[in-house]
């Protein structure tokens, strides 16, 4: 029976064991939760009246042409703030999946395409989207002018509604950013586990279970996933071609990263045109030297991992309906079907059933333990 | 092509070359020596690179690029001339871990030579 121990422990103790190397690798996926910075590009990043007054237009449907779309009709708390379709739909079927929201506010880039280099310049375009909400600047000014109750919370955080539409939209896009940038995952298995492997807490390593533990060697190892799926977020913020046909239906094609660099570009919202809050633009780097490529044409931004049990379906377009679709798709992926101009990135893994069901299990392990949002203070007038 | 460039990172400095303000990274050819120095780099971070051309050169470019993944970075450095054969390149990005190249283009004396230099990030 002694021996039966030993053995065993020995066993726990040898599948626990990861070289230096896989500890720093590890270790560069946390800590977790970030601490928070402002954007300097929205002036009332962090302003608890903007958080308020954002929180009431995300869920705000007269923001719509049709009076039934808000932000929250496709990005629903429950389900992360994403909706669960495979293609978003609101006053018309979109032509991609609803990201999440979850830990938005840790991104460069917003949008599959990357159209978008701030959080509140992004919530401009479903707002102002046909297919979306369908809305116009005249349409949200108009509200926040007239509404006594989201007028009232407007000047505490901005002032009194002054100049022109678009200036009004803008604030109410830069609320909506402030609001979202509330939504952070709380901690997972994966984040206790990786604290103490830090430490050398050897009885807080034994919690993790044995099944993610093999997904982790495999995350970090045979399957390379870290190479993209990288830091405390786990994404590297850019964009890949990872295989996923790009035709929306027949004869119509998703440019993906080609066709976000084009429009963000030339869009007057960017970080480099008027709206931008800092005179200094220290966040519009990436907007200065980001540069066209032939291999953009079919790349799309790699998502955070972070609660991504809760996301499915998975993709640009919603195409895989399970985690375990998404980890056979890196297994069986052809480099044929890349578009990557000669890029030597991504090679099927082969991996095993066992395999699979293992890194699955290290996938679920981002989950955070119960930190769903809730609404609150919506009964109270403002004064 | 290879066979050339192989001679010019094998051959020995044509001089030695300082950039002032600390420690600095060294490339040289038989013809042109670079001393560089750059911020610690961390993946998905834009960083600057500061560096001295030696002799001073009629003009010289900066890049990246990973040989092993064949792809180079998302975003193009803008460099600027401090004078003196002194430069300043700002808006280069890591954007994986790995291994990584610069790849300095010296032009001077109606030739153009490259100076690489490996870094691996984690």
């Amino acid at each position: 029976m002694r021996f039966l121990l030993a053995l065993l422990l020995a066993v726990a103790t040898q599948a626990a064991a990861f070289t230096d190397a896989e500890v720093r690798a590890i270790a560069s996926h946390g800590p977790w939760p970030p601490a928070f910075r402002a954007d300097p590009s929205n002036r009332v990043s962090g302003n608890p009246q903007a958080i308020d007054l954002g929180e009431r237009l995300f869920f705000e449907r007269r923001l719509s042409a049709d009076g039934e779309q808000s932000c929250s009709r496709c990005h629903l708390p429950e389900r992360n703030w994403t909706d669960g379709e495979q293609r978003a739909r609101g006053i018309a079927l979109v032509d991609r999946n609803t990201p999440s929201l979850s830990n938005v506010r840790l991104q460069r880039w917003f949008g599959w395409d990357g159209a978008h280099d701030s959080l509140w310049s992004q919530a401009i375009r479903p707002i102002l989207d046909a297919k979306e909400m369908g809305s116009s600047a005249a349409r949200v000014a108009q509200l926040l002018r007239e509404d006594a109750d989201l007028s009232c919370r407007y000047r505490k955080a901005f002032g009194a509604p002054a100049g022109s539409d678009e200036k009004v939209l803008v604030d109410a896009v830069k609320a909506i950013a402030a609001f979202q940038e509330t939504m952070m995952s709380g901690r997972s298995a994966f984040d206790d586990f990786r604290d103490a492997l830090v430490k050398g807490d050897k009885a807080g390593v034994a919690k993790y279970p044995e099944t993610a533990r093999r997904g982790l060697a495999l995350f970090i190892g045979k399957g390379s996933c870290n190479t993209c799926h990288v830091g405390s977020a786990f994404t590297n913020g850019e964009f890949h071609d990872t295989g996923i046909p790009f035709f929306i239906e027949p004869g119509r094609v998703d440019p993906g990263r080609s066709g976000g660099i084009k429009k963000l570009l030339a869009d007057r919202f960017n970080l480099l045109g008027p709206y931008n809050d800092d005179p200094k633009r220290t966040t519009a780097t990436s907007t200065r030297h980001v540069v066209p490529e032939h291999r953009n044409f079919g790349e799309f931004k790699v998502p955070s991992l972070r609660n991504l049990a809760l996301t499915a379906p998975y993709m640009h377009n919603g195409r895989l309906a399970t985690l375990r679709d998404v980890v056979d798709h890196y297994s069986n992926i052809s480099p044929d079907r890349l578009h990557s101009d000669g890029e030597a990135i991504l090679k099927p893994l082969k991996l095993s059933a066992g395999e699979s069901r293992d890194l699955v299990a290290f996938l679920e392990s981002l989950q955070d333990e119960g930190a769903n949002y809730r609404r609150v203070g919506f009964a109270q007038d403002c004064k | 092509m290879k066979r050339w460039l192989l001679l010019v990172l094998l051959a020995p400095a044509a001089q030695a070359c300082e950039l002032p303000g600390g420690p600095a990274q060294s490339i040289q050819s038989a013809n042109v020596a670079i001393a560089y120095r750059t911020a610690p780099l961390r993946v998905g971070e834009h960083f600057a690179v500061e560096f001295a051309v030696c002799p001073a050169p009629a003009s010289v470019t900066v890049d990246a690029w990973m040989p092993d993944h064949r792809h180079g970075m998302n975003y193009k450095p803008t460099i600027a001339s401090l004078g003196g054969g002194r430069y300043r390149a700002e808006g280069l990005m890591f954007h994986m871990p790995g291994r990584w190249e610069f790849v300095f283009d010296v032009r001077a004396g109606g030739r153009t030579e490259r100076l690489l230099k490996s870094v691996r990030i984690e």
